[in-house]
């Protein structure tokens, strides 16, 4: 299976329209990779979706790089006893 | 003698979301005014207690000059229960007398006559045992007319506003109506309140049904009133086709076309588009062109999403949306035949027609259901909105807000689930 990691740059990609090989870890999701207000609360739906996970909208929204999602959604998996 | 209003939790109560998720049933609004104003002047009572789901009973307390939820206003005095689903032209019940009960079919307490003495033989500790209790008292059989669901009242307010028109007994320009002015119809059937101003070039159309202009009311010009309409307080008309069958406001700005339809206060419809035979709650704002459906091509009935699941048949062929208070739509948003939209919902327009069921809470974005920024942030918003009207966002309604997105959740998370698998394939 697929890292967390290449599964987030690959939803990344896909959301944003960006090349998921080109996206590096210290990515700003905003300022590096042009996500919009909406692409955010869609990039969150779509982990939520691909990790079968609840994320608080709040603190996943105040998330702003690739590495601190990957971080965070390892997190919330450990937290809620999803296999990843 | 004290009326007791009651409103409990009970299935039936979600006949009336999403706008009595935050209100008791009795403050939905029909004519010019609301149920309980209406039940309270048909009783003629000065003594009024109510009864209401707890979680919104802080909140409702800080907006109604009579207690709530006080389980001492069950005793002291000859009382009279009363459901605030029984229509009041329907109440025709002597307020003092011996001890009656009349139930529905259902055996839900429609109103029940309980004198003080009989009170002390009856368990009256708080409101759900008294309800039980005087199911024991002597029923009477009468066949109650009662209010089922909220499009009830959106059909049953042209009607409903003749009726008030003739209760209040205004008529006449109080105001100002500037010229060149041009009223159709009877002068008798218009009231023009003190500090209301109609400017020029305004149709004031009372030929099928009278039209009251509350207090400080100002339209502006190039709007054509047809009655029977209210308009509330502190509103503002611009340059709108308000066809016959409005009661808007207090405070409300309303544009475009409007027919038949109740909104209620400090929302606004400020721009083009048509809303008809819709019902908005408090706080609403409909953004330029938003346009709701009220008639099916093949002119069947209209049916309602209630719940998230099973279409609720309404036996009209015109019915509208039903939105919940503080929800906010985009330009453009297209709103279906009969549709529910929730209490607390940003909607993105799509272009296309929108689901006939978004749940409260929810942001639409992109065709799709989702949780968006989260409820802060549309509190946030609400306390914004709120604060340029000058009123204030309290703890007491956050509190109570809070209840109702755990209230709402079992509906809104399976959608919000199902849209997130729709993003994922449509990607």
């Amino acid at each position: 299976m697929a890292t967390v990691e290449q599964r987030v740059k690959n939803i990344t990609g896909r959301v944003l329209h960006v090349d998921p090989e080109g996206i590096k870890l210290e990515d700003d999701f905003a300022a590096d990779l042009g996500a919009e207000s909406v692409q955010s609360i869609e990039l969150v739906a779509m982990f939520e979706e691909e990790f079968g996970i609840e994320m608080d909208e709040d603190q996943a929204l105040s998330v702003e790089t690739v590495d601190a999602a990957v971080q965070f959604i390892t997190r919330v998996c450990k937290e809620q006893g999803v296999e990843i | 003698m004290r009326l007791v209003l009651f409103d409990l939790p009970s299935e039936r109560r979600g006949n009336f979301n999403p706008i009595c998720l935050s209100r008791p049933i009795w403050e939905l609004r029909c004519g010019m005014s609301s149920l309980g104003e209406k039940i309270i002047a048909r009783l003629g009572a000065t003594d009024v207690a109510q009864f209401v789901p707890q979680y919104m009973a802080a909140a409702y307390a800080e907006q109604t000059g009579y207690p709530v939820n006080d389980a001492k206003t069950l005793g002291g005095d000859d009382l009279l229960l009363v459901n605030p689903r029984v229509k009041a032209e329907a109440l025709n019940v002597e307020t003092t007398g011996a001890p009656e009960v009349c139930l529905s079919d259902e055996g839900e307490v429609l109103y029940a006559r309980v004198p003080a003495d009989t009170l002390a033989k009856l368990q009256a500790g708080s409101i759900e045992e008294l309800l039980e209790s005087v199911k024991s008292l002597p029923n009477v059989q009468r066949d109650l007319a009662t209010w089922n669901y909220t499009w009830d009242l959106v059909l049953a307010n042209p009607d409903q506003i003749t009726e008030d028109f003739r209760a209040a007994g205004m008529s006449g320009i109080v105001g100002s109506v500037e010229e060149p002015r041009a009223i159709r119809g009877s002068e008798k059937d218009v009231y023009v309140a003190s500090g209301a101003k109609v400017h020029p070039m305004v149709v004031l159309d009372a030929e099928h049904g009278p039209i009251y202009i509350d207090q400080d009311v100002e339209v502006h010009p190039f709007t054509r009133i047809e009655g029977p309409c209210y308009v509330g307080k502190k509103s503002i008309l611009l340059g709108a086709k308000c066809r016959e069958g409005n009661s808007i406001g207090p405070v409300c700005r309303v544009g475009g076309e409007v027919e038949e339809s109740i909104i209620h206060g400090h929302s606004n419809k400020y721009h083009d588009g048509f809303l008809g035979h819709a019902y908005v709650g408090e706080w609403v704002n409909l953004g330029a062109l938003t346009t709701n459906s009220d008639l099916k091509n093949d002119y069947s009935d209209v049916s309602v999403v209630l719940d998230g699941k099973k279409p609720v048949g309404t036996g009209s062929t015109k019915v509208g949306s039903l939105i919940g208070d503080h929800t906010k739509t985009s330009i453009g948003a297209l709103f279906n035949t009969g549709a529910y939209v929730g209490a607390m919902t940003l909607i993105m327009a799509t272009g296309s027609p929108l689901p006939k069921f978004i749940p409260s809470f929810t942001w639409f974005l992109n065709g799709v259901p989702t949780k968006g920024f989260g409820k802060k942030k549309l509190y946030q918003t609400a306390r914004t909105a709120m604060s340029r009207r000058k009123k204030e966002w309290t703890d007491a309604q956050e509190a109570m807000w809070d209840a109702i997105f755990e209230l709402t959740a079992p509906v809104r998370n399976p959608v919000i689930k199902k849209g997130r698998r729709e993003m994922t394939r449509g990607r």
